[in-house]
């Protein structure tokens, strides 16, 4: 891959102007002619009856245009994945995010001030909000049609006899592990604006992550509100971050669509910070067994878990996260013999959405720490039982992925060296180090029947590329990628390269930003297409400048002959040739990608992708024995890219996700007490700042993936998957306690280490 | 955000005369980082904002005796001013520790007072130094000690339409140090889950105490004091002050008596840490537990006083840079 003249280059995001002069336009901004402004009112308790909505008071103020209420919504209509969401409740509700009632008016303080004046009188009743207690027998039921708390869906994997394997093993380690409510904390806050045409088309704004099937969600939801045969265009400003809190849609997008079809008037409901903590869908907290196994050599003879999710009072992605959690369970390392179980439980908490890793983490740290368990159980070093079983290419897993590319011994040992291992391990003198590696998809993940993006390009009279894409840009650089992608391929600049990627009346399929999945997906599309799109420009300038096709290549717009240089033309000429000849054409292409991979069957087998991401992370902590603070000293972040087609983006994609895994590790939760959120605003919710960044070394270890674009897999989501137990095994080597509760809290750390000494707390 | 008339006085007395005719609905303003705050959660709606930006005579540092310092004046511009980075250190260490650098632009050191929070991080410094508030009344001025001046939580003793001018600490010599510890979960952004301000001034027979060649050192000041075991450092005069674990931010009076007129030692810093633990009514809350704060208090209280007996015998601060803490 020598000569390459945009991939593999340091080149700076194409919105990066944008958004630094304030130009990028985000929902925010968005002004249509006559809009209205929305307000949702929520519930006052986890768990009630609505005795009585009164919105009388509202309905009148000056200005008020529309109030709705759960009477409102057409014909039961309910969203979600289990389809149990109702978008606006009536009757009772299940948690203190229930929407129970919306107004529409001319301004957004009249909007608020009328939410306020709407009367509601409710009889609580008692919440359940510990998922053991909702899965006991008696518990009473949220959702009154269902037999049981626990959601009925199939997650259990096995592999091989875990019960011979544990009878053979030399050594076991065995503990409980549990993680708490994250949430992504979106510098842009959720929003959309509603507008339909005379002829009840919609046209949405919206934030979403997956125009494609938010498009679908919403049509669907037209069909339930007797509006058939409509168009839906899904139309996305800037995006200011996902993290896949944006997967699915909510139940404010449905609001703002009704308070439209009520009101004749585009509506914008966009949330306040407050609302974006309450309102949207965080990362699941998980209750976790893990037992796991080594020979007396140290390698892995079993590994068994059984999980429990809090699935919340209603069903999004959260409820499919243990598909994922198998990943690491089943394929982290080499390991014949597997049991897993999951089970997701209603109870009155907030429901759970898609975050960055997708239930990677969380299984992550109960592995990762537990091998650490292991390895101290069987007298080895950390180092080496992950070096004994460590993943390699050729492999086939338990679930059946093929490993194709594996840089996973390259990234452990890259960790062992830049953190000086040898020296700094087994010290416990209030400084240790501690690793810890993932596997997460990294060729896309054919989660649903299709896994494809499309993309089209075309060329003007001027020799300018515009490449329509399925994909979405939401702060991850997506554009610039495809940019540079097409750029390499057909020998045009940077500049010359226009990506409309925000509009579903133009741009071709995709099914979503998620697992990891854009550069590999969008850029194998996008590559596809650029090889179209040359194939047809070569064959013009061929005829043109009297050469053959083979003997062509073209650089910075130009075409020319290989041969001879002076035969040449620019691009832009080959266009107006094309254009201006009698029974002329035009200069499109598309292209349709979708992966060789496949869905999983119904034991869970199947190889969800084309290839698979690696990584591990080695950090050296300080641990205060007197405060329990603990202080990262030196943190090193490797992982095994295949390619890295901008080494600046993908330094800050394992940045932002290892920032994004120290809040998870040290710092971040929600606190949800007997269903009241009480710490939702960022200054009780401690999201990490910029003086709190420690220093982070990424490296990039290239595996040269041949079903990548240029060698490429994904790196979305990787950063923040081992962030968590690489810390907690580096407290645990400064001082000798294991954190099994996520986060670490410096409460934690000195109540476990005043126990240890046999002091009262 | 309701409407409201907003005012920009030149002088305490027209800002006292504007806030008779507002009815008792007006409301001074600041910086307003918690003026604005309460506001737009709709828990405070003036009917007019009386804003002291623009009144000179609130924002003033005289150094001429002792330190005074005006109501109107930034956190940055505390934590940036030499003496007080010398004489005051804890005032310095608060100042620079609050919000982030641009709050800090903003928000005043009257306002941080005034509003009365329990976790008000110049509070503690402002209590170990002896500070005492200067309001402006209808009946001309009038000094009140620090202590007094905190009734409970956001209650504060001022009358109706006062405004503090400033706040007037007596001269320090190079035998006193002070230091303020903020204990937070992150570096920025953040309200202390507790703090600690401690002031010593230390006696010496016969010598200068002082940085000298052998101390000159990067070592841990656990180490320093070591050297000093046979020159009986006495501790002549001192004062504690705890935040956050209290209704009001309060003076750890039996901890300061037990430390006075003692010899001092790292093993004399760690009863008194015990003592001042023993003194504080630490709570639960979302912020932290009760259990964590009082023994916080106590390990903080030993590192507070240490950090400022260090300034006495290291006052270079070339040599007790952040990093030895």
């Amino acid at each position: 891959m020598e000569g390459l003249k945009y991939v593999g280059k340091r080149i700076p995001k194409k919105d990066a102007p944008l958004k630094a002069t304030g130009q990028a336009v985000y929902i925010q901004d968005l002004k249509l002619p006559g809009m209205l402004y929305g307000k949702i009112l929520y519930s006052k308790y986890p768990h009630a009856k609505i005795l009585r909505l009164d919105v009388s008071k509202a309905a009148a103020l000056p200005g008020v245009r529309a109030v709705l209420t759960g009477a409102d919504v057409p014909n039961n209509f309910k969203f979600g994945f289990l389809k149990d969401n109702p978008p606006l409740k009536s009757g009772k509700v299940l948690s203190t995010r229930d929407e129970i009632a919306a107004v529409a008016a001319i301004t957004q303080e009249i909007a608020d001030e009328a939410v306020d004046l709407i009367e509601v009188e409710y009889e609580e009743l008692p919440g359940i909000f510990d998922p053991i207690e909702a899965m006991k027998e008696g518990a009473a039921l949220l959702h009154e049609e269902t037999k049981s708390n626990v959601l009925k869906l199939p997650w259990k994997f096995v592999n091989g006899d875990v019960e011979a394997a544990k009878k053979e093993s030399a050594f076991i380690a065995e503990d409980s592990y549990t993680t708490q409510w994250v949430t992504h904390c979106c510098l842009g806050t959720s929003g959309c604006v509603a507008s339909f045409d005379v002829s009840n088309n919609l046209t949405i704004y919206s934030n979403t992550q997956i125009p494609s099937l938010a498009q679908n969600d919403f049509l669907e939801a037209l069909k339930v509100f007797g509006l058939k045969n409509k168009r839906v265009r899904v139309i996305q400003n800037t995006i200011g971050g996902g993290f896949g809190s944006k997967l699915d849609t909510y139940a404010y997008e449905y609001i703002a669509i009704l308070l439209a079809l009520r009101t004749r008037k585009p509506v914008k409901v966009v949330f306040s910070r407050e609302e974006e903590f309450l309102a949207t869908s965080p990362r699941q907290p998980t209750i976790t067994r893990i037992s796991q196994g080594c020979d007396g050599n140290g390698k892995l003879t079993f590994r068994e878990i059984e999980m429990v999710l809090d699935n919340g009072a209603y069903t999004s992605w959260g409820a499919t996260t243990p598909s994922v959690m198998m990943v690491p369970i089943s394929s982290l390392y080499k390991v014949p013999n597997i049991k897993y179980t999951a089970k997701c439980v209603y109870t009155n908490n907030t429901y759970s959405q898609a975050f960055r890793g997708y239930g990677n983490p969380q299984a992550t740290f109960a592995i990762e720490s537990c091998l650490d368990e292991l390895a101290i159980k069987a007298g080895i070093d950390p180092v080496e039982i992950r070096r004994i079983n460590a993943n390699e290419p050729g492999e086939v897993t338990p679930q059946n992925f093929r490993i194709t590319s594996c840089g996973l011994k390259d990234c452990i040992e890259e960790v062992v060296n830049r953190l000086d291992w040898k020296n700094k391990h087994g010290k416990r003198n209030g400084r240790g180090v501690g690793m810890a590696s993932l596997i997460h998809v990294g060729g896309a993940a054919r989660v649903y029947k299709s896994d494809g993006c499309g993309t089209i390009i075309k060329v003007d009279d001027n020799g300018k590329v515009d490449v329509i894409t399925g994909s979405s840009e939401i702060g991850q650089g997506s554009e610039t990628i495809i940019a540079q992608i097409v750029a390499e391929v057909l020998g045009v600049g940077m500049d010359d390269i226009n990506v409309i990627n925000n509009d579903t009346d133009v741009c071709p399929w995709d099914v979503g930003v998620h697992a990891s999945r854009t550069t590999f997906v969008a850029g194998n599309s996008a590559l596809g297409a650029a090889e179209k799109i040359k194939a047809q420009i070569m064959e013009i300038a061929a005829k043109n400048l009297g050469e053959p096709v083979e003997a062509l290549d073209m650089q910075d717009g130009v075409i020319f002959s290989k041969n001879d240089r002076e035969k040449n033309i620019p691009l832009a000429k080959v266009l107006r040739k094309a254009h201006y000849t009698l029974g002329g054409r035009m200069l499109v292409a598309e292209n349709f990608y979708d992966p060789p991979n496949e869905n999983f069957d119904q034991t869970f087998r199947g190889n969800l992708s084309v290839a698979y991401a690696y990584g591990t992370h080695g950090v050296e902590v300080e641990v205060d024995r007197e405060t329990g603070q603990v202080k990262i000293l030196n943190y090193i972040a490797a992982h095994d890219v295949g390619k890295a087609i901008n080494p600046m983006l993908l330094e800050g994609q394992i940045y932002g996700g290892g920032l994004q895994g120290v809040g998870y590790a040290l710092g971040e939760r929600m606190i949800w007490d007997r269903g009241y959120l009480k710490n939702g605003n960022f200054l009780d919710y401690k999201m990490p700042t910029v003086r709190d960044i420690p220093p982070v070394q990424a490296v990039i270890v290239e595996s040269d993936e041949q079903a990548g674009p240029f060698g490429a897999k994904g790196i979305g989501e990787p950063g923040l998957v081992p962030t968590a137990p690489a810390i907690a095994n580096a407290v645990y080597d400064a001082v000798g306690v294991r954190i099994k509760d996520l986060p670490i809290t410096p409460e934690k750390v000195l109540r476990a280490l005043k126990e240890k000494e046999g002091q009262k707390v | 955000m309701g409407s409201f008339e907003y005012y920009k006085p030149e002088s305490v007395a027209e800002a006292m005369a504007l806030m008779e005719g507002s009815g008792g609905k007006g409301v001074y303003i600041s910086g307003g980082t918690d003026v604005m705050v309460l506001i737009r959660q709709r828990k405070l709606s003036p009917g007019c904002l009386i804003s002291l930006r623009n009144v000179r005579d609130l924002d003033y540092v005289d150094t001429s005796s002792g330190l005074a310092v005006g109501s109107a004046v930034t956190h940055n511009a505390i934590a940036k001013n030499d003496l007080i980075q010398k004489r005051y250190t804890a005032l310095s260490d608060a100042a620079s520790k609050v919000g982030s650098l641009q709050i800090r632009n903003v928000a005043t050191m009257g306002g941080n007072i005034c509003n009365a929070a329990p976790s008000a991080d110049t509070a503690c410094p402002l209590l170990v130094l002896d500070a005492s508030v200067v309001i402006a009344g209808k009946s001309g001025e009038r000094a009140v000690p620090i202590d007094e001046f905190f009734l409970g939580p956001n209650k504060v003793a001022l009358g109706p339409g006062e405004i503090v001018k400033g706040f007037a600490m007596p001269a320090f010599s190079e035998k006193t140090g002070s230091a303020y510890i903020k204990h937070t979960r992150r570096q920025a952004m953040d309200l202390p889950m507790l703090g600690v301000a401690a002031r010593v001034t230390i006696r010496i027979d016969g010598n200068e105490i002082g940085c000298r060649d052998a101390l000159c050192t990067i070592d841990n000041i656990s180490n320093v004091l070591k050297r000093f075991e046979d020159e009986k450092l006495v501790c002549e005069d001192a004062r504690i002050a705890l935040g956050v674990v209290a209704p009001r931010p309060m003076r750890a009076k039996k901890a300061e008596t037990a430390l006075k007129g003692k010899v001092i030692s790292e093993g004399l810093f760690e009863e008194i840490g015990e003592i001042a633990a023993s003194e504080c009514q630490p709570r639960d809350s979302i912020r932290g537990e009760a259990w964590y704060r009082r023994d916080m208090v106590r390990v903080l209280t030993k590192r507070a006083i240490l950090r400022a007996v260090d300034r006495v015998i290291r006052p270079d601060d070339t040599i007790w840079p952040e990093r030895l803490w």
